[in-house]
């Protein structure tokens, strides 16, 4: 007698809990983005970082919950993510934009590049540019600050004469993308002893300071370059198209929900090279965590 | 492009890469044998040190792969970038299976037999190389095993530290997300951890046979 009590007991919990689980299966595949916004980011600091300030922006702006699905692997999981309806915004780059997703031949003229980027997301993938956050994360040629000292190094074509002593290590993005090695080879003149060793691009930091390579392509907003105590020489023959970072949502969400676009309206040139560098090293330097940042940095420029 | 179109137009560097993975695979696994075997041999001579010795190993293994790279840079002969590097982290990752399946084959070998060979008047050097490595082999060689064939898929994070292997068409796939590149590293790869473990499971199988 007790026994069958406590069987039709356990067979209730069963409906029960399933009925939960339809309930909640429902909730996640119905309800996915009718009332909240699901924010992405790529898999490096920065991308985590502004993915974290435009997801914060939007929770206290427009009043919406934000799903945060941050460090995807790279611009191409991303943007496939984002035609798919897989998430609502990320922070992209004109330049990478304008190169890797849409195969334009490299050019460096900030408001084309930004015009066109605008122009054709609307009308191939009915994805909308938001305004550029106002800082340029360009690849940045770096090398170790006594080197450009005692070469007097201050741009890239001063590069080219040491070229042939020195040992350059890259990542493979910037190996295989048209607005990277190649192209940069052919502009500059470049010929190093050897071909450029590929390696991991965080790596290439640390190889680079630990002298084990003479020359690296990081990004410009790195916090790492001033830890380190190295030097970005200028890209005097404006060989990199500008890679300004600017919201891309759907069309779609913008229209459901007003208050988005107001909320990112705002973020619209408030952020420098340098203070994105800042932010980058809080992270990578200081090892802050990256709501806090966001928080803080929300709090004290947009109050 | 297809797959096979790749391998049409680059077999060269096709060939090179794999030459390159598989001498990584062969000289991390043979140091990491060198290494690994004595070691568990002095663990079954001196069982205090089992579960230090085991444990660090163990360690080593949740280690991620770039972090240690990262550790490595900096150290002078074993660090730096290039092959080095990559060879001195497969064989930290391949040390567990071999420490451990050496002193695991030593140590289930049966009292009796021990005891019927130092009865006979055999020195511990005599016991250990007419008795306990023969009747152990087996064991120690599917410890082997294990290791040669996870390292022909971790060989792939070289192309992290400018190593080169099959790891380099991932890496450039990913960066790109060109899934036939990511294949044309990926599939000769699973077909190079095939072939070994085939080939060792044969060995195994035959001295497990013969010290029966």
């Amino acid at each position: 007698m007790a026994g069958e009590v406590t069987g039709g007991g356990g067979r209730w919990r069963a409906v029960q809990g399933g009925a939960w689980v339809l309930a909640a299966a429902l909730l996640l595949t119905g309800c996915a983005h009718r009332d909240r916004i699901v924010v992405g980011s790529k898999n490096f600091t920065e991308s985590d970082l502004l993915g974290e300030i435009v997801a914060q922006q939007i929770e206290r702006r427009a009043g919406l919950p934000v799903e945060r699905r941050f460090h995807l692997g790279g611009t191409f999981v991303c943007h496939h993510a984002i035609t798919a309806g897989q998430i609502d915004l990320y922070v992209e780059y004109t330049g990478t934009a304008y190169t890797a997703v849409l195969k334009h031949v490299p050019v460096a003229v900030p408001d084309s590049v930004y015009r066109s980027v605008v122009r054709d997301y609307l009308q191939r993938f009915g994805l909308v540019w938001g305004k550029p956050l106002g800082f340029n994360n360009t690849f940045a040629i770096t090398v170790r600050r006594r080197d450009a000292a005692r070469d007097g190094l201050r741009r890239i074509s001063d590069l080219a004469r040491l070229a042939p002593r020195w040992k350059a290590g890259f990542g493979y993005e910037f190996l295989e993308r048209a607005d990277g090695f190649r192209g940069l080879a052919a502009t500059y003149g470049l010929r190093f002893a050897s071909p450029p060793i590929a390696m991991d691009l965080g790596l290439t930091y640390r190889a680079l300071a630990q002298g084990k390579v003479d020359v690296i392509a990081g990004n410009s907003t790195d916090g790492q370059i001033q830890a380190l105590d190295l030097v970005v020489l200028e890209d005097d023959r404006h060989y990199f198209p500008p890679y300004e970072a600017a919201p891309v949502i759907r069309q779609a969400t913008l229209a459901r929900h007003s208050g988005v676009g107001a909320a990112l309206e705002e973020l619209a040139g408030r952020i420098s090279d340098s203070e994105m560098r800042r932010l980058n090293a809080r992270v990578d330097v200081a090892h802050e965590d990256i709501a806090t940042i966001a928080r803080d940095w929300l709090k004290i420029n947009l109050p | 492009m297809s797959l096979w179109d790749f391998y049409a137009r680059n077999s060269g560097e096709v060939l090179g890469l794999v030459g390159q993975h598989v001498s990584l695979v062969a000289s991390s696994t043979a140091i990491a044998i060198v290494v690994g075997v004595p070691v568990g041999i002095a663990l079954t001579r001196r069982p205090a040190w089992r579960a230090p010795v085991l444990g660090l190993a163990n360690v080593f293994q949740t280690i991620p792969s770039l972090a240690l790279f990262g550790f490595l840079i900096p150290l002078p002969f074993i660090g730096g970038i290039g092959a080095t590097t990559a060879i001195v982290a497969l064989v930290v990752y391949a040390l567990l299976p071999i420490v451990r399946n050496t002193y695991t084959g030593l140590a289930g070998v049966d009292p009796a037999v021990r005891e019927a060979g130092r009865g006979m008047g055999m020195t511990d050097w005599q016991l250990l190389t007419q008795v306990e490595l023969p009747l152990g082999l087996g064991v120690i060689l599917a410890g082997v095993r294990v290791a040669t064939v996870v390292s022909v898929g971790t060989a792939t994070i070289a192309a992290a530290i400018g190593a080169g292997g099959l790891g380099v068409y991932i890496f450039r796939g990913v960066a790109v997300v060109d899934n036939t590149l990511i294949l044309a590293g990926a599939l000769p790869a699973a077909l190079m951890a095939l072939a070994a473990d085939g080939l060792l499971g044969l060995a195994e199988r035959r001295f497990a046979w013969r010290a029966k």
